[in-house]
């Protein structure tokens, strides 16, 4: 007898879920949600419901809200490409062409201000910095990169954040908010400014700038000490985290450079020039 | 042994230097930094490595004191936001545990207790709550434009307080608590501290997750009429969250939960229906629209 009801309701319950989906589509309410999948219409506006009516409202605004970030996901990733550009493009210096490529780097940067970051600055529309931090930040991120990686480059300093954000109030209209970096994002683009300057250092150091890579070893310890005492402090602080443990591979690694250049100064000499030629090795002659 | 280690050394770079420079006497070397320690004596054009600067003892370069000066701003800014942060976090403990207590006063609703009495002690909490957030709108008015910077931290307390309320107002009233209601209730305005749609959204579903279990519970203490009320007030709720466009986020997969609330709501009332325990005669689960009451 239990087995008999129970194998009654188990096909009861196997014929619901039509039951269900034939309720969705019968009811009046289930056909409107059909028709009102997107965007609202005036329909749905004079459905006396009081609930329909709310929902077409935050439909229009999650759209809307979605839309907006869709946009401005894209004009942060225009910005990432060409700050990555602008990047390479200061990997090309050598010691002969250094003015060249820094003039065109120079260009390429204010570019990507004037075509990909006022794009953003348009699509921000002067609200919602933080609500959209997210979607926009690896692209200020990377222009931080490399606007202070050019920066260095020309003036052997680090570009101040209040120095990028004061370039940024003239991108937009003086009726609404300009986009003004905030710290965070600044600080992680300086972390990532480390991993190119090693990359410099060691191209640098190849083609026998020596003192060039120091000054860029100087460099980027300073900031690593710096950045060692912020980096608790940065809310979300685990993206931090781990940038601060490149970052001392970074370094480790231009100093490591460095210092096989002076063990090894023997071989650089062709390049570097010989200097002191007064010092007697001490285990040559013993060895022989 | 210091001989040992010094001609270990020398043999090494004897090697590498005699095979590489044709003219071993008149070239210059530069000892690793370990070396010239060893041999306090030794000249060397050896810098330190170990220190900071390359060269000479020169002062730190004005490059370097702006640079500085820089970073102590921004410790000083995030010092500052870091407090603000343990401020808000503190009120959205509290918030948590009004909360809390609010919830327990509410699942007496699953013991039968008359609505009236549940929901009088319930709304008790509401003042309390209405002041925690008004603290919070006053820390942040500090940062005026940051409410989303520190939105997170205030979300999920938030979308229980929603989820509550709406829940308490269903009793009341059989309807949907709506996001401008809710706002008014706690006592907030959308142009100063607002309440965030989505965190009104999420709470919703998340009152909607709890409406199988009273059903249940009301069918078992002998409420028959519950299961009807319940499925057409979450068969509407759930027609109208299908009207939004949600992206693969936190709230798509709550709404994602509802249908399966609404599947447990309709077995329960079939199964009171084709009992004919139902008292109110003429709502067949194929009636369920706008019309009947």
């Amino acid at each position: 007898m239990f087995n008999s009801s129970a194998i009654q309701k188990l096909s009861v319950m196997a014929a619901k879920p039509q039951r269900f989906r034939h309720l969705a589509e019968t009811t009046p309410l289930g056909a409107a949600a059909k028709k009102h999948r997107s965007l609202t219409t005036s329909a749905a506006d004079s459905d006396p419901n009081p609930m329909k009516h709310a929902f077409s409202k935050y439909a229009t605004y999650l759209n809307d809200l979605n839309d907006k970030r869709e946009r401005v996901v894209k004009a942060s990733r225009d910005i990432t490409m060409n700050s990555k550009k602008v990047i390479f493009q200061v990997h090309r210096i050598s010691k002969h062409n250094k003015d060249e490529v820094l003039e065109k780097a120079e260009k390429d940067l204010a570019a990507v201000m004037d075509q990909y970051i006022s794009r953003l600055v348009k699509e921000l529309q002067g609200t919602d910095f933080w609500k959209l931090r997210r979607a926009y930040s690896p692209g200020v991120q990377e222009y931080v990169e490399a606007a202070t990686l050019c920066n260095f480059c020309k003036t052997g300093a680090l570009l101040n954040l209040d120095e990028i954000n004061a370039s940024l109030q003239t991108l937009s209209d003086p009726s609404v908010e300009p986009l003004q970096i905030n710290v965070l994002d600044y600080l992680l683009g300086l972390a990532d400014l480390t991993g190119e300057l090693m990359r410099l250092a060691i191209g640098r150091i190849s083609d026998g700038e020596l003192e060039y890579a120091q000054k860029i070893c100087t460099f980027v310890r300073e900031i690593y000490r710096e950045l060692l005492l912020i980096a608790p402090k940065m809310e979300d602080s685990s993206d931090m985290k781990s940038k601060m443990d490149t970052m001392l591979q970074s370094v480790m690694k231009i100093e490591n450079a460095c210092f096989s250049v002076r063990v090894r100064g023997s071989e650089y000499i062709p390049f570097l020039g010989s200097e002191d030629t007064s010092f007697s090795w001490l285990g040559a002659s013993n060895a022989e | 042994m210091k001989s040992a280690f010094r001609s270990a050394i020398c043999t090494k770079l004897t090697f590498s230097f005699r095979s590489l420079n044709p003219t071993p006497h008149r070239s210059s070397l530069v000892l690793p930094p370990y070396y010239a320690a060893v041999y306090p004596g030794r000249p060397s054009t050896l810098t330190s490595m170990a220190g900071g600067e390359s060269g000479s003892n020169t002062p730190p370069s004005p490059t370097v004191h702006t640079l500085e000066k820089q970073f102590e701003v921004f410790q000083h800014k995030l010092s500052d936001s870091g407090t603000l942060r343990e401020r808000i976090r503190g009120v959205a403990l509290e918030i948590e545990s009004a909360t809390r207590l609010m919830q327990s006063s509410l699942l007496l609703i699953h013991q039968s207790r008359p609505i009236p009495e549940v929901l009088e002690k319930a709304n008790g909490q509401i003042v309390v709550l209405r002041e925690l957030f008004a603290k919070l709108a006053e820390i942040i008015s500090e940062s005026p434009g940051q409410y989303y910077r520190y939105h997170g931290d205030w979300r999920s307390e938030t979308q229980s307080v929603v989820s509550l309320l709406a829940f308490m107002h269903w009793l009341e009233t059989e309807s949907l608590l709506l996001h401008a209601e809710a706002e008014e209730k706690l006592g907030l305005k959308s142009s100063e501290f607002g309440l965030d749609i989505e965190d009104y959204l999420t709470g919703i579903c998340f009152m909607s997750n709890d409406l199988p279990r009273y059903v249940v519970n009301q069918v078992t203490a002998g409420d028959y009429d519950c299961p009807r009320k319940v499925l057409k007030f979450l068969t509407d709720l759930h027609a109208a969250f299908r009207m939004l466009n949600l992206r693969n986020d936190f709230l798509r997969k709550k709404f994602d939960g509802m249908k399966y609330d609404l599947r447990r709501v309709e077995e329960v009332h079939y199964d009171v229906k084709i009992r004919g325990l139902a008292t109110s005669g003429n709502s067949t689960a194929e009636q369920v629209d706008g019309e009947t009451s």
